[in-house]
C-alpha cells in the first residue's frame, strides 16, 4: 500500500499531526494525531509501497523491541491507517 | 480541450487595478461599466500606476458561458451569502461559481483555473451595478491565489488601535460583530479595522500583518490599511466570561474553520493550513467564553495586555 500524497505531516508545538479537509458538502475536515513512532514511520514510508513486513523491519530497526512486538506495532498501524482512510485506495 | 467561447480582452474593455494586502488585483471591466458604481467598496484600493506582476487577473464580460455543466462535478449548493442559488463544480481544468441573486434572476458565473490565477466572470448585466455579486466573486479569487502569497482571508471581525489589531473569529451567529462593538464603546481608543474578512499576512521578517479589505460583511467599513495583528480571540456564547490561551495544536483547530482554503484542493487547503501554522507561532491565539457585555471585552484586552507582557519576560 502508498500512503496518500496529498495528506501532509505537520509538527505543530509538541504535537505531530495530520490535517485532512472533508470533501462532502457539509464541512467534516479532521485533524489526526500522531505519537513520535507513527509521525517517525509515516516520514519512512512517503512515496513507499509498503507491507506489514517493512514497517516491521523498520520497527526492529530503530527500536529495541522483539520481532513479535513490532509486527503486532505493524499490524495495529496499518490497520488503522486503513480503516482511517490514510492510504491510497 | 474542446472549443470554448471565452470572454476576450480587448479595447472594449478598461483595465483597473486594485492593492490588497500588498497583494495586486488586475480586474478587465467592459468599458460600459462604471466601475466606481459596480465596485464601490474597492475604491480605496485602487492604484493608477502598478509595477510588479498582478495575483490574479479576472475578466468581465456579459457573453454566455458555453461550458456544459453537466459534464462537471458538483462539490458544494451552499453558501450562507447566497443561500440555495449558489453551486460551486469542478471540471478538469477549471473551477465553477454559479449564481444566482433570486430565483427569478439569470445566472452569474464564473470560470475559474484551478489556482485561481485566471478568470472569467460572465455577468448579468443589469445587476452588475445593482447587487454586490461582482464583490463577492472577487472576494472568492482573492481568497484562493492569496493564499500563494503567505495572505489568508478570514472570516472575523478587526479592532486596532495604535497600529496593532485584534481579530474575532466565530461562527456566523456568534456575535463577532457584537464583540467588537463593546470594544469601540467600552475601551478607549480602538477603531473597527473591518467586520467580516480582514487578510491575515506573514511578512518576510515573519511579523504577522492583519489588512482591511472591500470585503466586510454587513458593514460599510473598507479601511486600506494593516495594522500588526497583536492576538486572534474565538468567540463562543456562554453564560460567564472566560478567556483560554491555545497552543500548538489546539491553535490550529481554533483557527482552522475561519480559513477560506477550499477544502478541495490540497494544494490551496494545504497553504492554508501551512500559514496558519505559522499565525499560531508568532501570535496569541485564545478561545474566550462570553456574555454580550462591557466585561467580556474588557476581560479579553486585560488577558491580551498580560500575554503579551509574560511573552516580552520570556
Amino acid at each position: 500500500m502508498i500512503l496518500r500524497e496529498d495528506l501532509m505531516l505537520r509538527h505543530v508545538g509538541d504535537d505531530y499531526i495530520i490535517v485532512e479537509p472533508g470533501q462532502d458538502q457539509i464541512d467534516m475536515s479532521r485533524v489526526y494525531t500522531l505519537n513520535e513512532t507513527a509521525a517517525w514511520l509515516w516520514e519512512q514510508l512517503q512515496g513507499k509501497d509498503f507491507n506489514s513486513d517493512d514497517v516491521t523491519a523498520l520497527l526492529l530497526e530503530r527500536y529495541e523491541v522483539d520481532r513479535q512486538t513490532a509486527a503486532q506495532d505493524a499490524d495495529a498501524l496499518i490497520a488503522l491507517f486503513q480503516s482511517q482512510g490514510l492510504v491510497k485506495k | 480541450m474542446k472549443d470554448v467561447k471565452t470572454i476576450n480582452q480587448n479595447e472594449s474593455q478598461q483595465r483597473m487595478h486594485y492593492v490588497i494586502a500588498d497583494l495586486l488585483m488586475e480586474i478587465y471591466l467592459p468599458r460600459t461599466v462604471n466601475s466606481a458604481e459596480a465596485l464601490p467598496s474597492f475604491a480605496p484600493f485602487l492604484v493608477e500606476h502598478t509595477d510588479g506582476d498582478p495575483i490574479l487577473s479576472v475578466t468581465v464580460g456579459f457573453e454566455k458561458l458555453q461550458d456544459d455543466m453537466e459534464q462537471t462535478k458538483l462539490l458544494s449548493e451552499e453558501s450562507l451569502v447566497w443561500g440555495d442559488h449558489f453551486q460551486f463544480r469542478e471540471s478538469e481544468n477549471y473551477y465553477y461559481t454559479i449564481l444566482r441573486t433570486s430565483t427569478k434572476q439569470e445566472e452569474w458565473k464564473m470560470r475559474s483555473s484551478k489556482d485561481f490565477f485566471h478568470n472569467e466572470v460572465y455577468a448579468v448585466e443589469n445587476e452588475i451595478q445593482s447587487t454586490t455579486v461582482l464583490s463577492w466573486l472577487l472576494m472568492v479569487t482573492f481568497a484562493q491565489s492569496a493564499l500563494r502569497y503567505q495572505t489568508l482571508l478570514v472570516h472575523a471581525s478587526v479592532v486596532e488601535k495604535q497600529g496593532g489589531g485584534v481579530a474575532f473569529l466565530g461562527k456566523s451567529g456568534t456575535g463577532k460583530s457584537t464583540h467588537s462593538r463593546l470594544w469601540l464603546t467600552y475601551l478607549s481608543g480602538y477603531q473597527l479595522l473591518n467586520d467580516d474578512n480582514p487578510a491575515i499576512r506573514i511578512a518576510a521578517d515573519n511579523k504577522v500583518w492583519i489588512y482591511g479589505t472591500p470585503w466586510s460583511g454587513k458593514t460599510p467599513c473598507y479601511r486600506n490599511v494593516g495594522v500588526a495583528l497583536r492576538a486572534v480571540i474565538r468567540l463562543s456564547q456562554a453564560k460567564e466570561n472566560k478567556l483560554e490561551w491555545k497552543r500548538g495544536k489546539e491553535a490550529l483547530i481554533t483557527l482552522l474553520p475561519s480559513g477560506s482554503g477550499l477544502r478541495w484542493n490540497s494544494g490551496l487547503f494545504g497553504a492554508m493550513t501551512s500559514i496558519f501554522q505559522r499565525v499560531q507561532e508568532y501570535v496569541p491565539v485564545g478561545h474566550l467564553n462570553c456574555l454580550p457585555n462591557a466585561e467580556a471585552a474588557l476581560l479579553c484586552e486585560t488577558e491580551i495586555e498580560q500575554k503579551q507582557i509574560n511573552e516580552v519576560r520570556e
